[in-house]
């Protein structure tokens, strides 16, 4: 598989992931959260689509998704979920940009535009939950 | 599974294309030289020179800069308006961390080598249109480092993908 590949497919486990994540996200919130929720996980869907299309049209192998995913840690409350959103965002924006270095024009413009969206969506999540600072320096960088 | 279209996701410009092909045009007018060898006396030696280009400043640079200044442009907002201090300095923190890492890469002097930029014009007095006018730095920043990253060698790809993000969330953090 190609390192092109390799990052891609990477990245759609990361999808999977927050797909499955915005379950448990979407239940605990309401009103404008519940429907932000709702959008995050429509773009988190419509990436998976497009990646299990591309990466099955160039031949390669395309990972399977999980029946369930491990929670980092419980989600029970509002606070807790808001939380949950914040990773969510801030751990799928590191594998594409991890996908950067090994892609070009039009799969770069992609993976960037991922980043970039997710990034600005953690920011949203973290003002939700009060958090502070609203932004880190280096998005999606890891450590 | 089913599987939908793809769905459209992002720019699809590409503008690095016309750079690429005309230095392919040099390597390969270099090449033809070469094959030639001495006999021809080299009268244009423009295509020679190319080949050892006096020191450029790195493609980098104005990025290296415009970190510097979107710097500056907060801390001066900041110490207008202290009431919104503790929302701009993590931002300018952030600026000075890009600055820094961007001069390591393109082997400038460091950040704090350099007297800090200053911004240009004092940040307005009214809160708002201080506001607005440092989500107007950060949107261009943000373009200009969307641009830079996708013409990059592979080795910068991420740190100028980082920088493009991290602008895109101050313009968010600035709402």
């Amino acid at each position: 598989m190609s390192e092109s590949a390799e990052a891609l497919a990477a990245a759609l486990t990361a999808e999977y992931a927050a797909i499955w994540a915005y379950g448990p996200v979407g239940v605990r919130l309401s009103g404008t959260e519940r429907k932000a929720a709702a959008e995050a996980e429509a773009a988190h869907r419509a990436r998976r689509d497009a990646l299990v299309v591309q990466l099955s049209t160039g031949g390669g192998s395309v990972p399977p998704d999980r029946a369930g995913y491990a929670l980092p840690f419980p989600v029970t409350d509002r606070a807790s979920a808001l939380r949950l959103a914040v990773q969510v965002e801030e751990r799928t924006a590191a594998f594409w940009r991890a996908a950067l270095p090994v892609s070009t024009g039009a799969e770069r413009d992609r993976a960037l535009a991922a980043l970039v969206e997710y990034a600005v969506r953690a920011t949203r999540w973290r003002r939700s939950a009060g958090l502070t600072p609203l932004t880190v320096p280096f998005p999606g960088r890891p450590g | 599974m089913v599987l939908t279209c793809p769905v459209a996701m992002g720019r699809t410009m590409r503008q690095d294309d016309a750079s690429e092909l005309s230095r392919r045009g040099l390597l390969r007018a270099g090449a033809l030289l070469a094959l030639g060898g001495a006999a021809a006396p080299l009268a244009g030696c423009g295509l020679l020179d190319r080949d050892e280009p006096p020191p450029q400043p790195d493609p980098l640079a104005p990025l290296l800069d415009e970190s510097r200044q979107l710097a500056a442009g907060l801390r001066a907002a900041a110490t207008a308006h202290p009431d919104l201090a503790a929302r701009l300095l993590p931002l300018a923190e952030s600026h000075e961390a890009h600055a820094a890492e961007l001069a390591r890469l393109t082997g400038a002097v460091t950040a704090s080598a350099t007297p800090t930029a200053t911004p240009s014009g004092s940040p307005p007095t009214d809160r708002s249109a201080a506001l607005a006018e440092l989500r107007k730095s950060e949107r261009a920043g943000r373009e200009s480092a969307i641009r830079a990253c996708a013409a990059a060698p592979a080795e910068r790809v991420a740190l100028l993908g980082s920088v493009a993000a991290a602008r895109a969330t101050h313009l968010e953090a600035l709402r």
